[in-house]
């Protein structure tokens, strides 16, 4: 019987641990020019074959992405895509788009997922295509639809939160604040 | 004898990257050990059948102490009597995550209580993050670790709204209200832990915000950010019993804050009682038969090598190891001698062939959710080193 759990992947560490598998694969970004846009994406491939964007960070250097694919025992394996390729693929859909033929503008259901190069342009269009490409997508009703199909991560379902209220307090400090009093750093409390 | 395994260590830039700036200890030692313990998934699996069995104990002794009025033998600070009874009357004080220490669990050796760092454990970050790393960037199976406690603590970030139902209820339920960090500023550890926490809170869907301790304002309707906006949830990483003795205005205006349910404490107050190492005691007398527990005494204990510690010692200090003949075998200092002394039978740690011991720590979030290591000499003072484990 087994009840203790263990991580199956660094997906599972949340927005903590795909910032951990991208340093640790050694793709961190050298803090290039500031793109506030670019996508840290987590595609992974369904047991269908189509694929999904299951996490998604916002990043400051460029844009990358982990795929996560199925080989033929059905097993996750991981690769690392950087921004040239996901351009690459990303561009090649466009071409699709512009045919007619990309399935990104295609009404239906696509609740299942979309091969690679849908699902990456409709994460992250504007990231690699620029915003007037963009936002043009997101003109087609169908794209639109299409793209929020493809991403189920949190960070795109999630409402970016309302700053609260400001609200004058006359609350009072302590912890050694205001006064010359150093907090001790040497304290840690694990026991 | 503990079993290793040896590892690609992540040097200490990457570490640094990672998040983990505490690697070099002042001594100029590696703080993360380059070798993981090899656990059977037996050994895991009793090592979380104890956490849970330990936290159900731990429950019932608090309801006894409050019963009883044990708040004194516990060396409970007067000031906090009343945060306690007020945060364990009512489940929104949830208690987010704790660590069990514990002797034994390898190699055959019993599982025994050391103590349980329930208010502002460390080495979370290590053991949540860092241990999984080590296997990633060893090319090892990810799944052979006992680490789920990223997920069970964002889970139960979530049960401050849906308490003991379905965490799935969360989105329905949680109407925006925020939760505050905070941890001294001047302490990288501690800043990393807290950070950890509130991004744990934000993938459950909380709203947060972080500020240094001192930063923080206070009066009797609230708890403030610097910029004056009010949270409805407060995690400090600071010990109850420091504000108490050292804050005691603060501990009256949380006091306060709690009465007029105008923001929630965390750890809660109550956690205060499962810290003190007093608690062995009271375990012992209500769990006699308990296979986890070692005997306990107020007073010395007889004719057995046995450990002297104070009830709110930490990391090591102001403890002595006592031979069954009173003598002393090794002793720490400490700032902690104002507090009252407990003793504990002796447990021998588990060894590897070099002789160091090995402490194992499970951390608790509504139930077992990871394991991992520190590693040291008779006594794991503040230059014990992490190691983390693998499943074999």
């Amino acid at each position: 019987m087994k009840h203790i759990a263990s991580l199956a992947s660094g997906v599972a560490l949340g927005s903590a641990g795909i910032a951990m598998m991208s340093i640790l694969s050694g793709c961190e970004s050298a803090q290039e020019q500031q793109q506030a846009q670019n996508k840290f994406l987590v595609i992974e491939q369904q047991e269908n074959g189509k694929y999904v964007v299951i996490e998604e960070m916002p990043t400051e250097g460029p844009s990358r992405a982990i795929i996560r694919e199925r080989d033929e025992f059905g097993n996750i394996k991981e690769r690392f895509m950087n921004e040239e390729e996901m351009r690459a693929l990303a561009e090649q859909e466009y071409k699709k788009v512009q045919e007619g033929t990309s399935e990104t503008v295609q009404s239906g259901d696509t609740s299942a997922g979309m091969g690679l190069g849908g699902t990456i342009l409709a994460a992250a269009a504007g990231a690699l295509m620029g915003n007037m490409i963009a936002n043009a997508l997101m003109n087609n009703k169908n794209f639109a639809n299409n793209a929020a199909n493809a991403n189920r991560s949190a960070y795109s379902r999630s409402a970016t939160p309302s700053s609260s209220t400001s609200k004058s307090s006359t609350g009072k400090s302590y912890f050694g604040s205001g006064s010359s009093k150093s907090p001790s750093s040497s304290s840690s409390y694990g026991g | 004898m503990v079993t290793l395994q040896n590892i690609r260590p992540i040097d200490d830039a990457k570490l640094s990257e990672l998040g983990l700036t505490w690697h070099t200890d002042k001594d100029g030692s590696k703080y993360v050990g380059d070798a993981l313990v090899e656990v059977t998934q037996a050994e895991a699996e009793a090592y979380y059948e104890a956490a849970n069995e330990l936290y159900d104990m731990y429950a019932e002794a608090a309801q006894y102490v409050i019963d009883n009025n044990l708040f004194f033998e516990l060396g409970i600070p007067f000031n906090l009597i009343e945060p306690i009874k007020k945060s364990w009357e009512n489940d929104v004080h949830w208690h987010l995550y704790g660590r069990f220490d514990l002797s034994g669990g390898i190699d055959g050796a019993p599982i025994k209580l050391i103590e349980f760092n329930a208010d502002t454990p460390t080495a979370l970050f290590e053991t949540a993050l860092l241990q999984w790393a080590l296997l990633k960037y060893n090319n090892m199976d990810e799944e052979s670790q006992f680490n789920n406690v990223y997920d069970a603590i964002r889970e139960n970030f979530k049960r401050l709204i849906t308490l003991f139902d379905d965490t799935e209820l969360f989105d329905e339920r949680y109407e925006g209200w925020k939760i505050l960090f905070s941890s001294m500023d001047g302490n990288e550890e501690e800043e990393a832990t807290t950070r950890l926490l509130q991004q744990m809170a934000s993938d459950a869907g909380f709203v947060t915000g972080f500020e240094y301790l001192q930063n923080v304002k206070f009066d009797e309707e609230g708890i403030y950010d610097r910029e004056g906006n009010e949270y409805e949830y407060w995690f400090k990483l600071y010990p109850w019993e420091d504000i108490a003795i050292d804050e005691p205005e603060l501990a009256t205006t949380l006091n306060a804050i709690m009465q007029n349910q105008r923001a929630i404490i965390l750890n809660p107050a109550y956690t205060l009682l499962f810290q003190s190492k007093g608690m062995m005691k009271i375990l012992c007398d209500l769990f006699p038969d308990s296979p986890y527990l070692l005997k306990s005494s107020f007073e010395p204990l007889k004719g057995v090598k046995q450990v002297e510690k104070r009830v709110f010692g930490r990391e090591g200090a102001n403890t002595k190891i006592i031979n069954a003949d009173g003598s002393v075998a090794v002793s720490s200092d400490g700032p902690y001698e104002n507090f009252k002394k407990v003793y504990q039978e002796y447990a021998e740690f588990p060894q590897d062939i070099h002789a160091n011991k090995y402490q194992a720590g499970v951390f608790f979030a509504y139930e077992g959710c990871g394991l991992s290591f520190r590693r040291g000499g008779e006594i794991l003072d503040n230059m014990s080193k992490f190691v983390g484990h693998v499943i074999v």
